[in-house]
């Protein structure tokens, strides 16, 4: 395994640079991360399931090695809700074999400053990879990420769909890459993203980036960056809403689709709930 | 019987490793109108695919002859210029290409002669009217945009304009009003006459109300269970396939 | 499973751009870039001392700042093998034919002179380094428009110049502008006065012959209050097996309420480094369309850039770009909302093939001073075959909570399903990829001024499929 992130400045970069003066090519290490870090691999057998969940409370160092083999299936779900003073990183990388499903799950809500690095290999022919995230950035937060699959297998299918909603001062760059390999034919990938802007002095960075080796692919990706749709917010507030209750609302139709994928009923009120507390304030 | 048009022997055809035709035999001849019905997946979009030579379809056995010629080895646009027409189940969205600039390209390739661009537009311009299509649609990009009706008048259109010896009506009637489906009808009516031949894949018998049926075939799985005059319709329509069916597993 | 069919499509015909003139220049600086070439060029094209100092401090910025850290490989090109300044045997004429013969053949066979006649009203034209012909219809000079060359403009209107002249694209914005700001050399100025609609295009054309030279031209549009005026350029070498190198530099001050088009269609040989900085300053109300087609060259990086800065005001940006065997095409648009308001609309297509590389980059900004700003990028990308390489990236960077930005992208071969529509109907198999090809780039297409549509229409030839046979 590679050296423990900590000890690089640079956390993770882009497949392909771009202009320095967007500030998006590399994730930087948050200063005050402590040096603990948690290594942990895991693995599927050939044709079996497994749902493994990480919920993080504190700061720290997160790194996470996935192998799915061949027909196998793994869902991850990742929840982060560190205190707010507390910096964290997390890096997840994971492998498919042929005909295998990695689905992940990933919550970034809490901590002072978050950079977190996803990379999915589908190196097995009709591999899968399907990756639901939602970010929640408010006070001075900065959240930085940057998830990348790599479509290597034939007829492999990817599918990277992310929420977030910014408040306060909070500052969030996302990368998502969608990388075709030369020889990943009838290959298809999606990616797409829906930021909802909640304050003025938030900043969103959004780098949906799709690079294709493969002619023989089927790749679309799609960003949306904005203010709340009024007539959602109209509609509610004529059933008797404040705009705060329909924000707040709107805010949740946005990320249920994220958190219905996570089986521990308890696990989802607590999530829920700290989302409930930190959008009031 | 009439002249021999299409005759289809023992025909076995699917995609990839998955046999989807099982041995089938279809004739049809010059002027006749057959029916094919069937349940959803037992292989009436195939059929009119791999009759019009769909790539991604592999024959594997039988023969095909269109008009006493094997037409197995002719690629797709050999056998639209020998006089097959397929209107589409679902008609493709082409941006970037009119209508009009894809009839008359279409026109050219059948025909292969140069149409002259005012008789043509005349033309098109009264078969949109008798199809009740505005004539704007005729420099809007192939169906992109259109809704599910105004796709199969489009798909009508081209039969129209077109004029082949054998059209092929897959669905051309499924997802529209009682009035669209009229106007689709009578526009196959139209078309056909003693020198042409169709062949209707339908759920509704309502768009056969202006034609004579001469022949319906009835295909599950594969192959062709049963087949009758058009009364075989109505009694489909009535009692649905699971009788075949049972007939079948005895 | 059979083979799924490849498509080949053939390479652009450009014998028509390929003809070579013998090089009659009369003077060429020295290669590679020093105090004394920087100089040598001031003193021969009569600097002020302003423009001379400008030119030696841009030098100095060049020296400091690095190579990009991103985009292509730059590694085929050598400074120091570059010719800055080659000056063409012609003096600026406003009549073709006072223009010495070859070159004005070059220019009769690109169609300038009859495109002059029909559809034009006015026509700058350059060969190598300096402007070799200048045109105006009289109506339009009456009304107080200028067109003329760069060298000309600093003569007769110093002031203006002066005032604009790398201002909005300043030398310390990146290498190349620092290297443009040091030896830059011809290039056209227009001036539209206040109210005045130029209903007619101008156009430029920049002819590269020398091999192994570097073309720097400055065009300096400005557009004043309630003006229009649509401005096409054109731009074409002969093929070298040495490498040439075009950084060109071009700025547009679109003033209240004005409008301006700027059409591009660059068709460099694939010899040429095309390093190209474009930038608008658009005010109040004012509306800024681009039209870009490339398809020549072996690298280029070229974002034009607006900046939208008054309030309510516009761009709209229309791009394509054909990246064919030896070809690394790095093209797209960045757009900074500076003011409530504004819009933009970004629409591209790129095609490749045959090993050649497309990459649409993008930028849009939204800055705190712009509320209510709303920006639409759609970008698509078509692929020929798995030799090929085509990437999008781009970012946005939204600060605020009244901003609405939507970005769609989409990457893919020719559909088989349409293909197999369009072969339905009669249409022989590579027409059929034409025609799903020539309508993958018809939004971009219709754009164009007509006889560069025609060009670009049959620069998409099918020539082949493979595999099947």
């Amino acid at each position: 395994m590679a050296k423990p992130a900590v000890e690089e400045e640079i956390f993770s970069a882009i497949p392909m640079r771009t202009w320095r003066w967007l500030g998006v090519n590399e994730v930087r290490v948050p200063e005050q991360v402590g040096a603990k870090l948690q290594q942990t691999k895991l693995s599927v057998a050939e044709n079996q399931e497994d749902t493994v969940v990480y919920v993080n409370r504190k700061g720290g160092a997160q790194e996470v090695a996935v192998d799915v083999a061949a027909g196998a299936r793994m869902h991850l779900v990742n929840v982060q809700l560190a205190p707010t003073d507390e910096a964290y990183t997390s890096r997840v990388t994971a492998r498919v074999g042929k005909g295998g499903a990695f689905s992940y799950t990933v919550v970034e809500a809490g901590a002072s400053h978050t950079a977190s690095e996803l990379t999915v290999n589908l190196d097995g022919d009709e591999s899968k990879a399907d990756v639901w995230g939602l970010y929640f950035g408010d006070g001075a937060r900065k959240i930085d990420l940057n998830y990348i699959i790599r479509q290597r297998g034939r007829k492999t299918d990817a599918n990277m769909q992310v929420r977030g909603a910014l408040l306060g001062q909070s500052e969030k760059i996302f990368r998502g890459t969608l990388d075709f390999l030369e020889g990943t034919s009838g290959s298809v990938g999606r990616e797409n993203e829906e930021v909802m802007m909640l304050s003025d002095h938030a900043r969103n960075r959004s780098v949906p980036i799709m690079l294709s080796h493969e002619d023989d692919v089927d790749g679309h990706h799609a960003v949306s960056v904005g203010r709340m749709d009024e007539n959602k917010l109209f509609y509610l507030m004529n059933r008797g809403l404040d705009l705060a209750e329909a924000q707040r609302l709107v805010v949740k139709a946005s990320f249920n689709p994220v958190l219905d994928r996570i089986p521990d009923d308890a696990l989802k009120e607590e999530i829920q709930a700290f989302l409930k507390g930190r959008l009031k304030n | 019987m009439s002249e021999k048009l299409l005759e289809i022997k023992d025909l076995h055809a699917g995609v990839e490793d998955k046999e989807i035709l099982k041995g089938l035999s279809l004739s049809i001849g010059k002027g006749e109108v057959h029916v094919i019905l069937g349940p959803n997946g037992s292989g009436k979009s195939t059929l009119m695919n791999v009759i019009m030579g769909h790539p991604k379809y592999q024959v594997t056995g039988g023969t095909m002859l269109f008009e006493g010629e094997d037409m197995t080895p002719l690629k797709t646009y050999d056998r639209a210029r020998k006089g097959l027409f397929l209107s589409f189940q679902t008609p493709e969205e082409i941006p970037g290409i009119t209508l009009e600039n894809m009839i008359r390209t279409s026109m050219q390739a059948v025909t292969g002669k140069k149409s002259k661009i005012l008789p043509f537009r005349k033309q098109l311009r009264a078969t949109m009217e008798e199809l009740k299509m505005k004539p704007e649609y005729a420099d809007r990009y192939l169906n992109v945009g259109f809704s599910g009706g105004e796709k199969k008048r489009a798909e009508i259109l081209q039969l129209l304009m077109l004029n082949p010896k054998l059209a092929l009506l897959d669905e051309t009637d499924s997802g529209l009003d009682v009035d669209a489906v009229k106007i689709v009808s009578e526009g196959v009516a139209k078309f056909h006459n003693e020198n042409n031949s169709c062949v209707i894949i339908t759920h509704n018998a309502r768009i056969l109300d202006k034609l004579k049926v001469d022949y319906v075939h009835v295909l599950m799985n594969g192959e062709i269970v049963e087949e009758g005059g058009p009364e075989l319709v109505d009694e489909i329509s009535r009692r649905g396939f699971t009788h075949i069916q049972s007939e079948q597993e005895k | 499973m059979a083979e799924k069919k490849k498509t080949y499509v053939e390479d652009i015909e450009r014998t028509l751009y390929d003809i070579r003139n013998e090089d009659h220049s009369i003077y060429k600086t020295e290669q590679g870039l020093s105090e004394e070439v920087v100089l040598d060029i001031s003193k021969r094209k009569h600097d002020p001392d302003w423009m001379r100092d400008f030119r030696l401090k841009s030098l100095e910025i060049y020296n400091k700042l690095p190579m990009p850290s991103w985009g292509p490989d730059l590694s085929d090109l050598h400074m120091d093998e570059i010719t800055a300044y080659v000056q063409p045997d012609a003096k600026m004429t406003g009549n073709w034919k006072d223009v010495p013969t070859d070159i004005k053949d070059t220019f009769d066979r690109l169609g300038i002179p009859e495109a002059e006649k029909k559809s034009l009203a006015g026509v700058g034209a350059q060969y190598d380094s300096e402007i070799v012909y200048h045109s105006l219809q009289k109506n339009m000079a009456d009304k107080g428009v200028i067109y003329t060359d760069m060298e000309t403009a600093i003569r007769e209107h110093e002031d203006i110049v002066k005032e604009y002249f790398m201002t909005l694209v300043p030398p310390k914005d990146h290498k190349f502008a620092a290297l443009h700001g040091a030896v830059w050399s011809g290039g056209s100025f227009v001036y539209v006065p206040e109210g005045v609609q130029v209903d007619i295009p101008l156009q430029s054309y920049f002819r590269l012959n020398a091999a192994g030279a570097g073309q720097f031209e400055h065009t300096l549009i400005i557009v004043e209050p309630g003006a229009s005026l649509h401005f096409i350029e054109g731009c074409s070498a002969p093929k070298y097996n040495v490498t040439n190198l075009h950084a060109g530099c071009v700025e547009l001050f679109v003033k209240e309420g004005a409008r301006l088009r700027y059409s591009t269609i660059e068709n460099w040989s694939r010899n040429m480094m095309n390093l190209n900085t474009k930038r608008a300053l658009v005010e109040k109300d004012g509306i800024m369309e681009w039209v870009s087609g490339s398809f020549g060259s072996h690298v280029s990086c070229l974002y034009p850039c607006t900046i939208l800065h008054g309030e309510g005001s516009r761009c709209e940006f229309t791009g394509v770009t054909f990246a064919s065997s030896g070809q690394d095409l790095d093209t797209g648009a960045s757009v900074i909302h500076a003011a409530p308001h504004t819009s933009a609309n970004i629409n591209t297509r790129t095609i490749s093939k045959a090993g050649g590389k497309a990459t649409y980059r993008s930028a849009v900004k939204v800055t705190k001073n712009a509320p209510y700003a709303k920006c639409s990028v759609n970008c698509e990308s078509l692929m020929l075959d798995n030799a090929s390489r085509s990437d999008t990236l781009p970012t946005m960077d939204i600060e605020g909570d009244e901003a609405d930005i939507g970005h769609e992208a989409k990457i893919g071969r020719i559909s088989d399903e349409a293909f197999y529509y369009l072969t339905s109907r009669g249409i022989e198999e590579n027409e059929a990829r034409a025609m799903i090809v020539r309508g993958f780039v018809e939004p971009i297409a219709k754009e164009l001024p007509l006889e560069y549509a025609v060009e670009m229409n049959n620069l998409v030839n099918i020539e082949l499929d493979g595999t099947m046979g």
